[in-house]
C-alpha cells in the first residue's frame, strides 16, 4: 500500500439553500478544495462520492455523475458509494484505497446534499419484510427515540443529568461560532438548552442535530504528488469501514439478543479499532475527534467505546473542560453536527476538512494547540461504520 | 358491539389469557432468538443454522425507555390529537431484547429496571372505529398502574 496525503479540501457551507441545487453546493465544494490542494479539474483521475438517498444523482445516488458532468466530463471512473449516513466516510475510504492501492494518482472525495424538511423516515421502503418499516409501523420510533433510549439507559447506568447532556450542547456552540462554515453560531445556556423542546425524553431540540444541506470535499493524492505540490502535506494514517456485529446488543430492528457485555455501535468501535491499529496510534494519543454526534449521548458513549477514557469517565471530563480545544481531549472543535445540521451524507467529508485544517494549525479561534493526529468517525442505517486518521 | 381489532402488521404475536407472546424463531444449534421469524441464522459463530418456530414472552425486565414527544413519520400510525406515548428496550426472560410500546397511563413514569409483561394493546384507529393494535409492554411490579 502506498502513502496517501490529502492535498485539499474545501467545503460550501451548511445551512437552507432553496435557490441552490446540490450540484451548485458541490460545485463551490470541489471548486474550493481544487484551489487549496493547487490543482486543476482535469488534473483528477476518479471520483469517489457519496450517494444521496435525498438530493441529485438523478434518483439513483449517482451523485459523483452529477459532479463531474457539472465540472467537466473528462471521461473519469465515478465511484457512488451508498452507506446511509456513512457515506461520506465510505467514498473517502473508496478514494483512500483508489490511491493507495496504486489505481489512481489524485482523487476527489465528495459529499453533497439537501435534505427535505422536518424529521425525515429512517427506511425508504414500505415493505413488511424490511425491520426498520416493521419498527416503525408497529412500535414508532423515530431515529431520535432510538438515541434517548441509548441515553436513557446511560443515565440509569452512571447518573448521567440533564444538566450534563445540556453543557454537551452549549461546548458545541462555544466553539462552533467560530466556525464559518456552521449554520447555528449562536451562544446557548444551560438554561436555554433545559428550556428547548423534549423531542425524546430526555433529548431535547438542542441536543439532537437537525438537518441541512451542505456539501464538502477533499483532494486526495499519492506521496509522490504530495511531495511535488506541497510542502506541508496532512497524511492518512488509518481509513476503515466496518459494518455492526450480530451480537452488539444494540435494539436495531424489532429484536436481537441480549448481549454478554455492554451494548454498543459495534460498526463504529471496529473502524475505529482498525483506523488506529494502521495508524499505529494509541486512542489515548489522539490530539482531537471528529465524532457523528447525532446527538449529545454519543459525545459520551464513544470516547469511552473506543478507549479513550474510561466508562463513565465522559461527564467527569466534560465538566473539566477537557473536551474543549484546549483540553486534554478536544472533541468536535468543528461544533459537529450539533452546529451544523446533518447533511447527511456530506459529513464524512466534512470531517476530513476540519482534521485537515487543524493539522494544518489552520483552524483559528477553535484550534486545537499543536494538533498532530486525529480521528473522525461517521455511522449509519445498515449497520455502516467508517473511520479515518489524519496526521500532520 | 365489540370493537375490531386488527394487528398493525398480521402474524407477529398472538394474545391469550390477558398477556401475548410474540412469534418468531430460535436456531436449534446456537439457542440464538429471533424476532420477527428468521430463515436463517445470522450467529456468524453458529456452526449450521437451525431454524425452528419459537414464542416469546410475556415476561422480561424493562432495559431503557423513553417518551415519543413528538409525532413520528410515516409508516408510524398514532390518533390524532397526537399523544406522546412511552417506548422500551425490555430484556424478554428467553434471551430476546425487543422494541414496542409501554402500555401505561402516565409515559413519564416508567421506570428502567422494572418488571414488565407483553400484553396487545391499540396504537391507533381507523375511521371506523377499529383498533390497530401491536404488543405493547405493562409493568408488573408492585406500585405500578
Ligand atoms: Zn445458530
Amino acid at each position: 500500500m502506498r502513502d496517501v496525503a490529502v492535498l485539499g479540501v474545501g467545503m460550501h457551507a451548511w445551512g437552507k439553500f432553496p435557490d441552490k441545487s446540490v450540484t451548485e453546493l458541490c460545485r463551490d465544494a470541489v471548486s474550493a478544495a481544487l484551489a487549496d490542494a493547487g490543482v486543476a479539474w482535469r488534473d483528477v483521475e476518479a471520483v469517489a462520492a457519496a450517494s444521496s438517498r435525498f438530493s441529485g444523482g438523478k434518483g439513483w445516488g449517482l451523485n459523483g455523475n452529477d459532479v463531474v458532468e457539472d465540472m467537466g466530463s473528462t471521461g473519469i471512473p465515478v465511484y457512488n458509494m451508498s452507506a446511509g449516513c456513512a457515506a461520506g466516510g465510505n467514498a473517502f475510504n473508496v478514494g483512500y484505497a483508489l490511491v493507495a492501492g496504486g489505481m489512481h494518482d489524485m482523487v476527489v472525495v465528495v459529499g453533497g446534499e439537501k435534505m427535505p424538511k422536518g424529521f425525515i423516515q429512517t427506511s425508504g421502503v414500505e415493505e413488511e419484510t424490511d425491520p426498520e418499516f416493521l419498527r416503525q409501523r408497529c412500535v414508532g420510533m423515530p431515529g431520535p427515540a432510538f438515541w434517548a433510549l441509548l441515553c436513557r439507559q446511560r443515565m440509569a447506568e452512571f447518573g448521567t443529568t440533564e444538566e450534563q447532556l445540556a453543557k454537551i450542547a452549549v461546548k458545541a456552540h462555544e466553539v462552533g461560532t467560530h466556525n464559518e462554515y456552521a449554520r447555528f453560531r449562536q451562544l446557548f445556556t444551560v438554561e436555554d438548552v433545559l428550556g428547548s423542546a423534549l423531542v425524546s425524553d430526555p433529548l431535547r431540540l438542542y441536543e439532537i442535530c437537525p438537518v441541512s444541506d451542505g456539501a464538502a470535499a477533499a483532494v486526495i493524492c499519492s506521496a509522490e504528488k504530495a511531495r511535488q505540490l506541497t510542502t506541508h502535506p496532512v497524511w492518512v494514517a488509518g481509513s476503515a469501514v466496518a459494518t455492526a456485529r450480530f451480537d452488539d446488543g444494540l435494539p436495531r430492528g424489532l429484536a436481537g439478543t441480549v448481549p454478554t457485555g455492554r451494548a454498543h455501535h459495534s460498526e463504529a468501535a471496529l473502524a475505529v479499532g482498525k483506523a488506529l491499529d494502521q495508524a499505529g496510534v494509541a486512542p489515548e494519543d489522539l490530539d482531537l475527534v471528529e465524532l457523528q454526534d447525532n446527538t449529545v449521548y454519543y459525545e459520551l458513549a464513544f470516547p469511552e467505546d473506543w478507549g479513550m477514557c474510561k466508562p463513565g469517565e465522559a461527564e467527569h471530563l466534560l465538566e473539566a473542560g477537557e473536551t474543549l480545544p484546549t483540553g486534554r481531549m478536544p472533541i468536535n472543535p468543528s461544533g459537529g453536527f450539533l452546529c451544523f445540521g446533518e447533511a447527511t451524507t456530506a459529513m464524512g467529508v466534512f470531517q476530513v476538512c476540519e482534521l485537515t485544517w487543524q493539522l494544518r494549525g489552520a483552524a483559528g479561534p477553535r484550534q486545537v494547540p499543536d494538533a498532530q493526529v486525529g480521528l473522525a468517525q461517521t455511522l449509519g442505517l445498515g449497520g455502516n461504520g467508517t473511520a479515518l486518521v489524519l496526521k500532520r | 358491539m365489540t370493537t375490531e381489532r386488527v394487528p398493525a402488521v398480521a402474524d407477529l404475536f398472538s394474545e391469550a389469557g390477558g398477556v401475548a407472546h410474540l412469534h418468531g424463531s430460535r436456531c436449534a444449534t446456537c439457542a440464538t432468538p429471533y424476532f420477527p421469524r428468521s430463515g436463517l441464522c445470522h450467529n456468524p459463530d453458529c456452526s449450521e443454522s437451525a431454524m425452528e418456530d419459537a414464542e416469546f414472552g410475556p415476561a422480561g425486565t424493562l432495559w431503557s425507555t423513553s417518551v415519543q414527544n413528538y409525532p413520528p413519520p410515516p409508516p408510524a400510525r398514532y390518533d390524532e390529537p397526537y399523544e406522546p406515548y412511552a417506548v422500551g428496550v425490555v430484556d424478554l426472560d428467553d434471551g430476546l431484547r425487543v422494541v414496542g410500546r409501554m402500555a401505561v397511563a402516565d409515559p413519564t413514569a416508567v421506570r428502567i429496571g422494572t418488571r414488565v409483561q407483553i400484553v396487545v394493546g391499540p396504537i391507533a384507529h381507523e375511521e371506523d372505529g377499529t383498533e390497530l393494535v401491536s404488543w405493547m409492554f405493562r409493568p408488573t411490579d408492585e406500585g405500578a398502574d
